[in-house]
């Protein structure tokens, strides 16, 4: 009988399908091609709780499917691994792409938007390689489908390509993850040259390699003449580079805030789900390559915390609901490399399913908000949208509080966890990374009373006080399509803690921690006991509680709480009323730099402009001047050669004649010479 | 019997004669005839050699290489009389559009 393995190349194919299917006729169906996206990715949907419901039973699967180079014993091949941990993924995916599918609807057809069925065809393609990447069961395919994630949505920014911004906006977020892209693509060879396989799970894995060779046992092939433990870390942070760009750590994060041109359900999309998500999943998928590598940990901790940081501080002052949004985005993906680095490997996983449940929850939010608005923005025209839209108001505010960090909600439990890992694993580790690991978490705790301040800024001014403005006085109704999706995320955004409760489970041992247990039993070598064993053995990363368990477990979770409070308090006391004023003034010259968020894009635009622009027309002079004057001086020196020389071709027959004898007579005075007759 | 070194040296005269024609003259007619004096001392060559070594295969081989010249000479003639044609002279100096 045919098991859901067998049916797992569907997951991708089905919304691969609904590409086709809206691209080529979606002018003909009735809903530009969304009712195809939506059939489809339910049918996603359905097929990967089944595969979750398979993986749960025990089984997992990682099989070639097709073999596109066959060399040597490692070929180059499309496989699919489906564990613990890409069947979650691709659950969360396809949950968050059915619901952007049915919102859709009412922000793209409701509104009259024309171009839907290249809308939903990208959709489609976009669902389909993201799923394609969750499953891969190697680095080189996760490569190809991590830039066809890429291509997707910079399609999708650049929906609306007729206005100025989003083509400005799709470039920039192409051309910024290509970037980190270069390293990880130098990455991907570099695997490959020095375990010559790419493979993520099994005994002839490259994490399992790593691990064999970093106990001296396997051979590896290392490079520029490093030991194993530096060069690998040099392969990490090449692959990390792949990791920044697309889930928009600093310095490669500029690229996300100008994404919000994209339409709404996109940005919904590509901040929950996919493009960004991309990034912090393929660390996860690799996790047993990086829990070897101690510099590349804290790397990554350090990131990750200051990114947390730094984009919370740029969302406080923002205008556009859309860029707070953005911010926290970066922001909170911020949260989940610190703890990916700081040795939690549930917790990141853990925040990245409730951080896509409650951030797709926001932007829909949002979207239902801009519709209202007539797709005005800017959060300073809204007030008092609370009466008039309540099922918007409930859901966004469920999300909020998940995204402030306040209990029960989801965002407290994963977020808590977070930091609890990143604080017990830098207390118990020696040395540089136990250090690097405190000072990220000291930057991820300030995070948090941003994170809550500005979260409930927005709160207030969208949906409290009076209507500033006449759209705002009297919006636009939204309907099911809208509602619904949003009642569902709401819901779950509340809820979706309980899967991993591990401060009520150190409690009441009754209360289980599902996600703990999926991801901790899963198959050899790529479940969490196996990854805290190597951190343990090989990284040195070791948990340390200065107040005993569950007294640091209660004093982070308290610390964490009391900031997330004390954040959405003062913007409570700041921006209650019926009209707000703006505050951002007190901040002095602080506002100037935060409103042109560090100066990042001048930085970068000056990068490229005044040094890589002026470097390349040094290049280009050389390569126009010397290599190209060198080949023309070489052609022209024949050509007058050519032109002198063809003067011996007089035409007058005589003159052969002569030539010819000539040339007889001293052949033979030659043969004479040498044959001795003289 | 007359030594060989004779006819050599008739030979070499008659093929000198020849490319000095060859070279000097600017009439395509003397230039003919001065080809048929190389090729008639080359046969002289052949048949004096055939001689010393006494077979026949040598005269065999100058009697076609008359044969040869003959057709040559039909096919100079025509030559030169486009020659003519195109140029209104038998001057070989004159036809010098086959070049740069």
């Amino acid at each position: 009988m045919a098991g859901a393995f067998d049916f797992a190349p569907a997951i991708a194919l089905l919304p691969f399908g609904s590409f086709v299917v809206a691209l080529f006729l979606g002018h003909l169906m009735p809903k530009r091609g969304a009712l195809a996206g939506i059939i489809a990715t339910v049918g996603s949907l359905l097929l990967s709780i089944w595969v979750a419901l398979t993986v749960l039973g025990g089984e997992t699967y990682n099989e070639a499917i097709y073999e596109f180079v066959a060399v040597g014993d490692q070929p180059i091949q499309f496989g699919l691994l489906l564990d613990p941990l890409s069947s979650l993924m691709l659950i969360i995916v396809s949950l968050i792409a059915v619901l952007v599918h049915v919102f859709s609807l009412g922000y793209m057809n409701d509104e009259g938007e024309t171009g839907l069925p290249r809308y939903y065809g990208e959709l489609g393609l976009f669902t389909a390689s993201m799923l394609a990447f969750v499953m891969s069961s190697n680095l080189l395919m996760a490569f190809m489908f991590f830039e066809l994630v890429g291509l997707c949505s910079y399609l999708l920014i650049g929906f609306w390509f007729r206005r100025d911004g989003p083509p400005s906006a799709a470039k920039k977020a192409f051309l910024v993850t290509r970037f980190g892209d270069y390293f990880f693509l130098v990455g991907v060879v570099a695997v490959f040259a020095t375990f010559g396989t790419a493979q993520f799970a099994g005994p002839e894995s490259f994490p399992r390699l790593a691990e064999a060779a970093l106990a001296g046992e396997g051979e590896a092939t290392l490079l520029f003449g490093l030991d194993a433990q530096t060069w690998f870390t040099v392969v990490g942070l090449l692959i990390l580079g792949g990791v920044m760009g697309k889930s928009a750590q600093f310095p490669f994060h500029t690229w996300l805030p100008d994404a919000m041109e994209g339409p709404t359900p996109v940005s919904a999309l590509i901040h929950a789900a996919t493009m960004v998500a991309a990034g912090v999943y393929l660390v996860a998928r690799i996790y047993g390559f990086y829990a070897l590598l101690p510099t590349a940990l804290a790397v990554i901790a350090f990131v990750g915390g200051f990114t947390a940081l730094f984009a919370a501080t740029m969302g406080v002052v923002k205008r556009e609901i859309k860029q707070v949004l953005a911010y926290s985005t970066i922001s909170q993906y911020g949260y989940i490399m610190l703890a990916l680095g700081g040795g939690g490997y549930v917790a990141g996983v853990f925040h990245l399913t409730t951080h896509a449940v409650f951030k797709a929850l926001l932007f829909l939010g949002a979207g239902s908000v801009i519709i209202a608005m007539h797709h005005n923005e800017d959060m300073w025209e809204m007030g008092g949208l609370k009466e008039k839209m309540p099922v918007t108001y409930y859901a966004f505010l469920s999300g909020s509080l998940a995204l402030a960090g306040i209990v029960p909600f989801s965002g407290f439990w994963s977020k808590d966890e977070v930091l609890f890992e990143t604080l017990i694993h830098g207390f118990g580790s020696d040395g540089g990374i136990g250090i690097a690991l405190l000072l990220a978490y000291a930057m991820g705790l300030v995070a948090v009373f941003f994170t809550g301040f500005y979260t409930f800024r927005m709160v207030l001014l969208t949906f409290h006080g009076e209507p500033r403005s006449d759209t705002a006085r009297d919006p636009h109704g939204v309907h099911w399509n809208v509602k619904g999706p949003l009642a569902v995320l709401g819901v779950l955004a509340a809820t979706v803690g309980v899967i991993n409760l591990v401060p009520v489970h150190t409690f009441v041992p009754a209360v289980p921690e599902y996600l703990h247990d999926w991801l901790f039993y899963g198959p050899e070598g790529l479940n969490g006991t196996y990854y805290e064993e190597l951190l343990h053995n090989v990284a040195g990363v070791d948990p340390g509680y200065p107040l005993g368990e569950v007294g640091t477990m209660l004093a982070s979770a308290a610390v964490s709480l009391g900031l997330a409070l004390a954040g959405s308090a003062l913007a409570v006391a700041l921006y209650r009323g019926d009209s707000p004023v703006e505050h951002t003034d007190r901040l002095g010259s602080a506002k100037t730099v935060l409103f042109n968020n560090y100066y990042q894009d001048e930085y970068q635009v000056w990068l490229a402009q005044g040094l890589t622009m002026r470097v390349a027309r040094g290049a280009d002079k050389f390569d126009q001047g010397v290599v190209d004057g060198v080949v023309n001086g070489v052609s022209s020196v024949s050509l007058l050669g050519g032109s002198r020389v063809r003067r011996i071709q007089t035409g007058i027959v005589s003159n052969y004649a002569t030539l010819l004898t000539l040339g007889l007579v001293a052949l033979l005075v030659g043969i004479g010479l040498m044959g001795g007759w003289f | 019997m007359v030594p060989i070194q004779y006819y050599m040296m008739l030979s070499a005269a008659l093929f000198c004669i020849g490319v000095f024609g060859i070279l000097t003259r600017r009439n395509a007619l003397m230039f003919l005839m001065s080809v048929e004096l190389m090729l008639n001392a080359a046969n002289i060559n052949l048949v004096a050699f055939s001689f010393q070594n006494g077979n026949l295969t040598g005269q065999v081989f100058s009697l076609f290489t008359m044969a040869l010249a003959a057709a040559e000479v039909a096919v100079g003639i025509g030559i030169i009389l486009v020659l003519y044609r195109n140029f209104s002279d038998v001057d070989v100096t004159k036809a010098t559009t086959m070049r740069w």
